[in-house]
């Protein structure tokens, strides 16, 4: 039962992650409609960045909050110059550029910070707990703490604010959207800049959970979590933190727990397959 | 000839039959596949079996293997072309992701060790290795080439350019959608199919990783960098994607780097390819090429 | 009953809790010009598309030739006999205007798999071809990339792939919008011919003037449903009709 609920955390655990950087995902395609899968080399570059910065500065705030800046720069600059100028092609254009810069990323990690597994020896400035027999790590701890935080900012940013609706404007009608003063261009980009911030913080909770940063860190999230924002419905928000959350869990406590011999990786598409059979517009689409 | 030149012009033009099959697919239909490499792989895996476990030859299987694909396509393609674009894309994704798990967990396919023993192929009792082997395969690069420009210049042709341009209006002049990029997806599957067959009995040894994602990737490249929806892009794209590493093995760390970096330009300043449209080279030559256009 | 060539019967189209369509029914005779008019957001497009198969309805039935044709897909229409025009005109941009139209005259070999393996570019197809833009008065264009045209002769393109079809009933969609009044006058004469060949002609046109000038009948929707029916001038002193155009109150100035 221990084990059980130790492996439940975890693959809560692993499904904030990955809702963190699927949102980013779903951000992206709901104001350009492109399949972002660029987006994984975002998120490998937070944990580079974030590894750089603590092990120049020994601060864990100063490292998050370098890396996503860093990253949110480096989001802007993809889509100003790989996406925008590729809009107006037929759409595996823009995803095939996208597919080639997040090659070339993974190359430059490789060049530049080596194609070793580097260690992330942060120091949590608090110590696990433990609850009736059943150890919860520190790392697990700032999991939580931290995607829960980005997650209820990115909800107030999104449904609260001005520049919120913006966003949803844009996605929904890009010209309307013009038409009623919102300037589509800084709204796409602002839109990236946020989506490859909260990237960002995954790589490096990410870095610092595996205690593993490595150029091809973000392989599998790349794919993965498309088939996760098909999931929840292109587009989505809601959508895409409920298909990583069932992910998370699900993958661990299939593969982890009831040792099911099934590819892990591909238990994320073979569930997108299912999900598109019984609902073609995704759990929560209405595209 | 050094040997060696040779063993590559052999996956060159492997690699053409495969790109030939995909640009059946996104270049005359107009739809998107990144699963490719999954097709090349069933067909390497069925010749690797039907010769090696059923001891048939490679030339008795040839005709099973590319209907073992053909049929294989049709399956996947069925409920996946019904799907809108993005849908799609992703949907081609996982289908890679899928095979090759199959192919690498289910131990009739040999699992992590992949299949080896694969014999090689024989005609009129000469073992064909080498320069023979290569005029096999180009054979059957000829063969594929001589199909798809038959494609185009059948009703089914026109039905998928009509298709990929604007789908509504071809419906409404009597193009099914569903049939007709189902049509353009089993030919080029089936096209992925004897490739692998030929890349199966050139080898002599499969495993399941020869067939991942990358691999659909590298087969977009080339059809995108030759020019999509031409006649001779594929070959072309093949062609510089085959030598390219050859041309850059001194710069081994940057190889990689390299290719995604030519992708990445390529796709950012001449998406049409460079047999395709407006292209530099067109441009430079303006010759009447072959193209799908009228 | 059934010698009307088009027979709309209690036509609904719901999307979630929008009906765009609500029980509408309307009948079309054979060699009859329909025009179906409204206000902005009447249900006019919505009824084009059900009758060419974009939409399947979601109750009532639709009845083309006697057969129930509700959900057919449109390229299932089309080998019945429906032609359609595009508000948005639609050509097949990388091809030239007289492959444009060859597509269209395919249509018989699309059905089954094995005839559309023929080969289709022949004399006897491009002088068909030809012959049909002549018909529509593009025959100069033939060669033209048929993406650049002006939208005058895009939609001259648009009515000749239809008519490529051999339909017995032909959708217009909003084919006047946007034309100066030499094209109107000529696109009204074509459609007047191709009445005189006895094809059905459906449309859907905001010009007043067009639609009540070409019509023989007209079907007046507001808000999904049908507000009345009848000649020109019916329809023109109709009050509700008046109302729905120009608000509550008009009617009582109308002149």
């Amino acid at each position: 039962m221990q084990l059980f609920i130790e492996q439940l955390l975890n693959g809560a655990a692993m499904g904030a992650i990955y809702a963190l950087i699927t949102l980013g995902l779903a951000l992206v395609y709901g104001v350009l409609r492109i399949l972002h899968v660029a987006h994984a080399g975002v998120y490998a570059a937070g944990a580079y960045a974030g590894l750089y910065v603590y092990s120049h500065t020994g601060s864990l705030l100063l490292a998050v909050l370098g890396a996503m800046l860093f990253c949110a720069l480096l989001g802007v600059l993809i889509e100003r110059l790989i996406y925008t100028p590729l809009l107006k092609f037929p759409p595996f254009v823009p995803l095939i550029g996208s597919i080639a810069v997040f090659l070339a990323l993974e190359e430059i990690f490789r060049l530049v910070g080596g194609p070793y597994i580097l260690s992330f020896p942060a120091e949590l400035p608090f110590s696990g707990i433990t609850v009736s027999g059943v150890v919860i790590s520190p790392a697990i701890i700032s999991i939580y703490a931290v995607s829960a935080s980005v997650l209820l900012l990115l909800w107030f940013i999104v449904t609260k604010t001005e520049f919120g609706l913006a966003m949803r404007a844009t996605s929904q009608d890009r010209e309307v959207a013009g038409a009623m003063g919102i300037d589509g261009a800084f709204t796409v980009s602002m839109t990236f800049a946020l989506g490859s911030a909260v990237a960002a913080v995954a790589g490096i909770l990410v870095g610092i959970y595996f205690n593993q940063v490595y150029p091809t860190m973000g392989a599998v999230p790349a794919y993965k979590c498309l088939a996760l924002i098909v999931v929840g419905g292109l587009g989505s928000l809601p959508g895409a933190v409920l298909a990583s959350l069932l992910l998370g869990v699900g993958e661990t406590l299939l593969i982890g727990y009831a040792n099911i011999p099934l590819p892990r990786d591909s238990l994320a598409f073979i569930a997108m397959i299912a999900v598109l059979l019984w609902r073609p517009g995704g759990l929560m689409g209405n595209r | 000839m050094s040997d060696y030149s040779i063993t590559i012009l052999n996956f060159i033009a492997i690699q053409a039959i495969v790109a030939c099959g995909l640009n059946v697919i996104v270049g005359y239909a107009g739809q998107i596949s990144l699963g490719h490499a999954a097709f090349f792989g069933i067909g390497a895996y069925s010749s690797a079996l039907l010769t090696t476990k059923a001891g048939l030859t490679f030339w008795a299987a040839l005709p099973l293997v590319v209907l073992i694909t053909a049929a294989i396509g049709l399956v996947l393609g069925m409920p996946s072309l019904r799907l809108r674009e993005d849908f799609l894309a992703v949907t081609t994704i996982g289908i890679n992701f899928i095979v090759e798990s199959v192919f690498l967990y289910v131990p009739f396919f040999g699992g992590a060790l992949g299949l080896g023993g694969i014999p090689s192929i024989v005609f009129f009792g000469t073992r064909l290795r080498g320069a023979n082997f290569l005029y096999l395969c180009l054979f059957f690069l000829a063969l594929v080439l001589l199909i798809s420009r038959r494609f185009t210049k059948s009703w089914a042709g026109l039905a998928c350019f009509a298709l990929r341009e604007e789908e509504t209006a071809a419906s409404s002049m009597g193009v099914s959608p569903v049939r007709f990029k189902l049509m353009a997806f089993v030919i080029g599957t089936a096209m992925a199919g004897l490739g692998g067959a030929l890349y199966a009995h050139q080898m002599r040894f499969i495993s399941a990783t020869d067939f991942g994602f990358p691999l659909s990737v590298m087969m977009m490249s080339m059809v995108v960098l030759g020019g999509i929806g031409t006649l001779w892009g594929p070959v072309l794209g093949a062609l510089i994607l085959g030598v390219l590493p050859e041309v850059f093995r001194p710069l081994v760390d940057y190889r990689m780097l390299l290719n995604a970096a030519i992708l990445l330009l390529m796709i950012r300043f001449q998406p049409d390819g460079l047999l395709g449209e407006g292209s530099l080279l067109r441009r430079i030559f303006p010759k009447r090429g072959e193209t799908s256009h009228g | 009953m059934d010698d009307m060539l088009l027979r709309l019967d209690n036509v609904s189209k719901h999307f979630g809790g929008l009906k765009a369509v609500d029980e509408v029914s309307f009948s079309l005779g054979r060699g009859e010009i329909l025009g179906l008019i409204g206000p902005n957001g009447a249900g006019k497009t919505t009824c084009f598309n059900l009758v060419s198969g974009v939409y399947a309805p979601t109750s009532g039935k639709i009845f083309f030739e006697g057969a129930s044709t509700g959900g057919f897909p449109p390229h299932r229409m089309a080998a019945l006999g429906v032609g359609r025009t595009f508000q948005v005109v639609k050509p097949f941009a990388t091809l030239s205007v007289l492959r444009n139209v060859m597509v269209a005259l395919g249509q018989r070999r699309y059905g089954a798999v094995l005839s559309s393996f023929a080969r289709w570019e022949t004399p006897a197809l491009r002088k068909e071809a030809t012959a049909l833009l002549e018909e529509v008065g593009i025959a100069d264009l033939a060669e033209a990339p048929s993406g650049k045209l002006p939208l005058g002769n895009q939609r001259r393109l648009e009515l000749a792939r239809a008519l490529a079809l051999k339909p017995k009933l032909l959708l217009l969609d909003e084919t006047f919008s946007g034309l100066r009044h030499e094209e109107v006058a000529l696109l009204s004469r074509l459609v007047l011919d191709v009445r005189s060949k006895g094809i059905a002609v459906l449309l859907i046109e905001h010009n007043m003037k067009v639609a009540m000038g070409l019509s023989d009948r007209l079907v007046v929707l507001d808000h999904g449903r049908l507000l009345a029916e009848g000649s020109a001038e019916d329809v023109r002193s109709n009050p509700r009709v008046v109302e729905a155009y120009l608000g509550k109150g008009a009617s009582s100035h109308a002149s």
